[in-house]
């Protein structure tokens, strides 16, 4: 279970920014080649109206899985320079606290945005009539698999990749 | 709502977490729906010019990954280093074009360091010296595009991506003569090599080399001028021309690599997105508790005169920016100055332009900036240590800031002449 709640959303997350890539060479593709295509042939213009949409839908997944597994890989911004002072337990006790109060965030998101999702979920996109609620059940599925990081990541050892001790005299 | 922010950022709770947790109390005391949260986040997140931002990600790691960093090194060395400190001078000529392909500043001196620090202390550079120039060329790269940095600015001030980036090109070469002004003078008092002789054929056949990667810069400042495409279509065409390029002319990159590429780039465009949503909620906050008000009223008296508005504000950003890395220091304080600065009359895309380059200077800002403290790993050299040789480039890139403060015109010229501002 555990090597499949890491592995799945990375694959997702790659998926998704190659998907993105893909809509937006789609928009230019319709946009600079088909349009002046259809207008010379005076036929109907194929739709691209859409690729906005997409795109966008596109991008709020990939940020609400993206700042999940953030927490996993540790690449959040990070200030360090108190917490490498201090005695290692202290410095255990200050990680397994922060890693709780990440979870306590993500849980309130998932928490706010399923109820945000159930009230938008009769609303629609103005091109492809998607339901607004997959907007908020990106944040929700977000929201808890940040929980799930964040306490596994409690649970282990380690400090941030960036900080000010790491170059020393 | 400050304590709780200051507090946990002291704790080395990642920042967007403090912004959350002092958002959350900010909204609880204020007696705010909870639900401004949510719907802040996904809103801010579902941005059509942020969209940009993946692709020039993963087009600058597959390019870097390609080793291009290699061609475009040669190409500067063969335009600049047959002068007195060519090798240095190269770095700051490179560091240009490589900021036109890679959209990191974290990726660009991880490639500029390992490429370049071993030639220098070969040459004779010292090693605080080599440290110097790759921060300080890579500071002054922040202003080329497509800087992620300035598409963030740009959302965050509601300003045009593309304008924005037109923009920069001419006080990223200014700023840039100034560092290469001050490397021909320490290279005749510290007597730096001439890197080799003048010769029209290795320029010639470095040009070749580096076509593949030069065709980006190109594609974005002649697409951007004539207006062909928008800041987030230029960046779906830069990505597929840098996976052709790395599929079939350098034919050095597997399609894992590709895969893992466009998962880092998920992970780092998220920080971003996610970052800059959660600021929106606590800039919100910031908003109705009067903050802008207030900071107005301190920055009253430098608003005399738009230089010192300015400088008062790229030192506060520069600052900002040296402790809490550049993106978080931009989301939080540049939306509260930035209404004072058009109220004064100050160009918005000139206010950006200025806060582009104080953040990129805050990134390579002695003791903490985390771009010279990747620099000096590089080099092999202690921050302090360091300080004492940083100093003549921190005042060249200072003389370049000013410059740039109060000649407006050096930011506004390019996108004026394309028809993007009036």
């Amino acid at each position: 279970m555990r090597p499949f709640a890491h592995t799945a959303p990375r694959f997702i997350l790659g998926g998704l920014v190659l998907f993105a890539i893909g809509v937006m060479l789609c928009g230019v593709f319709l946009r600079y080649v088909m349009l002046p295509i259809t207008d010379w042939m005076d036929v109907d213009p194929i739709n691209f109206f859409w690729v906005e949409e997409v795109g966008e839908l596109t991008l709020t997944w990939l940020t609400m899985l993206g700042a999940a597994i953030g927490v996993a890989e540790r690449s959040h911004f990070t200030l360090n320079i108190v917490v490498h002072h201090l005695p290692p337990r202290l410095q255990h006790a200050v990680h397994v606290f922060n890693h709780l109060l990440i979870a306590s965030f993500g849980g309130l998101v998932a928490w706010i945005c399923y109820k945000l999702a159930l009230l938008n979920a009769s609303l629609t996109s103005p091109a492809l009539e998607l339901s607004l609620g997959l907007f908020y059940v990106s944040a929700t599925v977000g929201g808890i698999l940040m929980v799930f990081y964040a306490l596994d990541a409690a649970r282990q050892p380690g400090a941030p990749e960036h900080s000010f001790g790491d170059v020393r005299e | 709502m400050g304590a709780v922010f200051i507090g946990t950022l002291l704790l080395s709770l990642p920042i967007v977490f403090s912004l959350g947790a002092a958002a959350i109390t900010g909204l609880i005391v204020g007696g705010y729906p909870l639900q401004q949260l949510g719907s802040t986040l996904v809103g801010a997140s579902q941005s059509w010019v942020l969209l940009a931002i993946p692709s020039f990600v993963f087009a600058g790691s597959i390019m870097e990954r390609c080793g291009m960093s290699n061609a475009l090194v040669e190409l500067a060395r063969a335009m600049v280093g047959w002068l007195r400190g060519g090798l240095g001078m190269s770095v700051i000529v490179v560091s240009y074009f490589f900021s036109d392909i890679c959209g990191s500043k974290m990726a660009e001196v991880s490639a500029l360091g390992s490429a370049l620090v071993p030639p220098l202390k070969r040459a004779g550079y010292r090693a605080e010296d080599a440290a110097s120039l790759i921060a300080a060329g890579t500071a002054m790269g922040m202003l080329v595009p497509p800087a992620i940095f300035m598409i963030v600015i740009s959302a965050v001030t509601n300003q045009s991506a593309v304008t924005l980036f037109l923009a920069g090109f001419i006080p990223a070469a200014v700023i840039g003569f100034c560092l290469c002004v001050l490397v021909l003078v320490q290279a005749h008092i510290m007597g730096w090599p001439k890197d080799s002789r003048l010769s029209l054929r290795r320029l010639l056949h470095a040009s070749r080399e580096a076509a593949v990667p030069m065709v980006i810069p190109l594609v974005i400042l002649g697409g951007f001028y004539m207006g062909a495409f928008t800041a987030t279509e230029a960046g779906a065409i830069v990505a597929l021309y840098s996976l052709l390029a790395a599929k079939l002319y350098y034919r050095n990159v597997s399609w894992r690599d590709v895969g893992n590429i466009a998962y880092e780039s998920g992970v780092t465009t998220a920080s971003v997105v996610f970052l800059l949503a959660v600021a929106t909620v606590f800039q919100y906050l910031l908003g109705v508790s009067g903050v802008p008000v207030l900071l107005g009223n301190i920055l009253a008296p430098l608003e005399v005169y738009h230089w010192t508005f300015l400088l008062g504000v790229a030192l506060m950003t520069m600052l900002f920016g040296m402790v809490l890395e550049g993106l978080p220091a931009a989301v939080v304080l540049i939306p509260v100055v930035f209404p004072i600065a058009t109220k004064i009359g100050i160009h918005p895309i000139h206010f950006d332009i200025v806060q582009t380059a104080a953040v990129g200077i805050g990134l390579f800002l002695p003791p903490m900036g985390v771009g010279l403290l990747m620099a000096l790993k590089f080099a092999g050299v202690g921050v302090f240590q360091h300080m004492k040789y940083y100093w003549p480039y921190l005042i060249a890139l200072m003389v370049g800031l000013m410059l740039i403060i109060t000649i407006p015109e050096l930011s506004l010229m390019l996108p004026r002449s394309a028809g993007l501002i009036k």
